[in-house]
């Protein structure tokens, strides 16, 4: 009886000492509010471009399974759309870059900050200026500010000379494909944004209404009818090339596909709103460039 | 001879009339859908064209109607009539008017294999998702079969196991898709079911199974009414139960299977159109499962057309539209029959 008691006791001394332990380890960031965190783990492989890019990379201590750029990011199994807080507690991080998107984010943030660990929320941009938004306010949760702000100066002149390069006076019209069912994306999505800056005409706008996420899905039929001059394609990954679209029934007749102006575009890249913008934007500006 | 259901008698006989009207409604339901897009067509020249009369639609509008439109209707109509009639068989079969088509994890099952073709990252086995979804179905079917032991014996312990395979592909489906975030919105958009991507080459390999399976199950169909009666009853009418329903299962399964690999899955079809053929003839017997396929095949039809009019020139999930509709108009049927039998 009396050494269950004291077993027990011992045992509740040994969580209150850990608790202890626990809380002033995580209280010593807050304590010292100046300096910079250290132990960075991305769960967003925009933010993790971003990071590296601003000169924030030696403070990266882990980021997640998808972030596979650049290659000297130290890429762990840790999830960005399900995060676990106790496999982010095991690196013993100082700040966690969450998307907003992931799962149950708001909690996951709860939890973390009752840990004491910062949490940089980081939402999905919903056009380029926010983009920069977003790397100028990583710059400063990391205490790279002055780098970011040069990063975004000089994507700003970059993409703007790309812009430049590809605009054309004659209105294109496009097509964005997502899946091989057609779903695409209209105006109103980051990426609708970037080909608008073209001047591009997309064909998905008409259907904007069908999806107040600007991700609807289009009939072939309607997609035959208007026409478009360019098809990017961003499921290449999953089979889809110019090949595969001249067997569908009809498309044969597409300016874009009897023209061989079929584009596939590369991994990543598109869906990615750090510093590689540039290379989408100047992608796109030499995709334009072949078109007569 | 007495008036249809007028005193509220389940009448047990067929009549011929009904099926010729389902028929000619399936016609009219084609003809509807095909006339309708987001590019219009003029309704002669889609007749010309159609019986090979001159003054038809040319280049791409001709395209249109025979390669977009024609498929689509004509696969959404062997869809629909597969899933009509397996639903109707397995409500016989297990004695339950609930039992839809994707009883015995079918659904599950297919939805397993269609993760795993598109979780599978290669270009190749994308391009395999009908075939994975297809035998993921039916070996579903089948585990459930070995797992419940005795063939029939007992149906409930069938339809048990069959929950349980279900939940378990379910479980190993949302691992894959957990750990393929990437996968999330193809499955979605699978499991909602599409006629999306109707071409004559799908419709050619799906009404070629259908075909064989709804030939099965409407041969049978006399003597699948011999399983509304008790074992006993059955034996002594001459009918082996437990080899009728082995029969009938594996029969509703290709039909399934087949419908699934071609169009996701669309749900409700299989629970909703028995029943409404049922509660508007007043008729229980299976003899009308060649009515309840060609009430099916018209259902579906006129989902797809509103599935591609609705938002267009955008597309709504089909099987918003089967459920949207359905559910509705299944109630005022149960409420009229119920108010018929009291």
């Amino acid at each position: 009886m009396f050494t269950m008691f004291r077993k027990k006791s011992s045992s509740v001394f040994r969580i209150f000492a850990i608790t202890i332990a626990l809380s002033v380890v995580g209280l010593t960031p807050t304590s010292a509010a100046n300096t910079n965190p250290q132990r960075i783990i991305s769960l967003s492989p925009s933010a993790t471009e971003t990071l590296f890019a601003i000169g924030a990379g030696p403070q990266v201590i882990a980021v997640d399974d998808l972030s596979n750029f650049p290659a000297s990011a130290p890429i762990s199994k840790l999830s960005a759309f399900s995060p676990n807080v106790e496999a982010l507690l095991n690196y013993k991080p100082d700040l966690i870059i969450l998307n907003a998107d992931a799962t149950k984010a708001l909690e996951v943030k709860a939890a973390l900050e009752k840990l004491k660990i910062k949490v940089f929320l980081e939402k999905a941009p919903k056009d380029l200026s926010q983009a920069y938004v977003e790397i100028t306010a990583l710059g400063r949760a990391t205490g790279n500010l002055a780098n970011a702000q040069t990063v975004v100066t000089t994507m700003k002149s970059k993409i703007r000379a790309a812009i430049k390069s590809g605009r054309k006076a004659k209105k294109i019209s496009f097509f964005h494909e997502l899946d091989n069912t057609l779903y695409t994306a209209t105006s109103d999505t980051f990426i609708g944004k970037v080909y608008k800056d073209f001047n591009l005409i997309n064909i998905a706008d008409p259907a904007a209404s069908a999806d107040s996420a600007g991700y609807p899905q289009l009939q072939s039929e309607y997609l035959i009818k208007s026409n478009p001059r360019i098809i990017f394609l961003s499921d290449a990954q999953y089979g889809e090339s110019l090949a595969t679209l001249m067997k569908r029934p009809g498309w044969n007749g597409i300016a874009a596909v009897s023209k061989k102006s079929v584009i596939a575009l590369p991994e990543d890249i598109p869906s990615r709103w750090g510093p590689r913008l540039v290379e989408f934007y100047e992608f796109i500006a030499a995709a334009i460039g072949k078109i007569k | 001879m007495k008036k249809l259901g007028s005193e509220g008698v389940i009448s047990p006989i067929w009549n011929w009339k009904i099926t010729a009207v389902s028929f000619s409604l399936l016609i009219f339901v084609v003809f509807l859908a095909i006339s309708f897009g987001p590019v219009p067509l003029e309704f002669q020249k889609i007749i010309r064209t159609l019986f090979g009369l001159p003054g038809g639609l040319t280049g791409q509008e001709r395209t249109l109607l025979i390669d977009l439109r024609l498929p689509r209707a004509l696969l959404a109509a062997i869809v629909g009539a597969a899933l009509a009639t397996s639903g109707a068989v397995y409500q016989t079969v297990f004695r339950n008017p609930l039992a839809d088509p994707y009883l015995l994890g079918a659904a599950a099952g297919a939805g397993l294999g269609a993760t795993i073709a598109i979780t599978s990252a290669g270009a190749d086995l994308y391009s395999l998702l009908p075939i994975f979804s297809f035998f993921g179905a039916i070996l579903a079917v089948l585990v459930s079969f070995f797992i419940s032991g005795k063939f029939f014996a007992e149906p409930n312990s069938l339809l048990l196991s069959g929950i349980a395979v279900g939940s378990f592909a379910t479980a190993v489906q949302t691992y894959l898709q957990q750990r393929n975030s990437s996968s999330l919105r193809p499955v979605y958009s699978w499991i909602l079911g599409e006629l999306t991507v109707a071409n004559w080459q799908k419709v050619i390999w799906s009404s070629t199974y259908i075909f064989i399976a709804l030939t099965i199950l409407i041969t049978v169909s006399k003597q699948l009414d011999g399983l509304m009666l008790t074992d006993e009853e059955s034996y002594s009418l001459g009918i082996n139960p437990n080899r009728l329903r082995v029969i009938a299962v594996i029969a509703a399964t290709l039909a399934t299977a087949t419908a699934v690999s071609a169009s996701g899955l669309i749900g409700f079809v299989g629970i909703v159109v028995p029943h409404l053929v049922r509660g508007i003839t007043h008729r229980v017997t299976n003899r009308g499962l060649l009515t309840i396929a060609l009430v099916g095949a018209s259902f579906l039809v006129l989902a797809d057309l509103g599935a591609r009019t609705l938002l267009s020139p955008a597309e709504l999930p089909i099987g918003v539209i089967t459920a949207f509709v359905g559910a509705p108009f299944f109630l005022v049927v149960l409420r009229k029959k119920r108010l018929v039998s009291q």
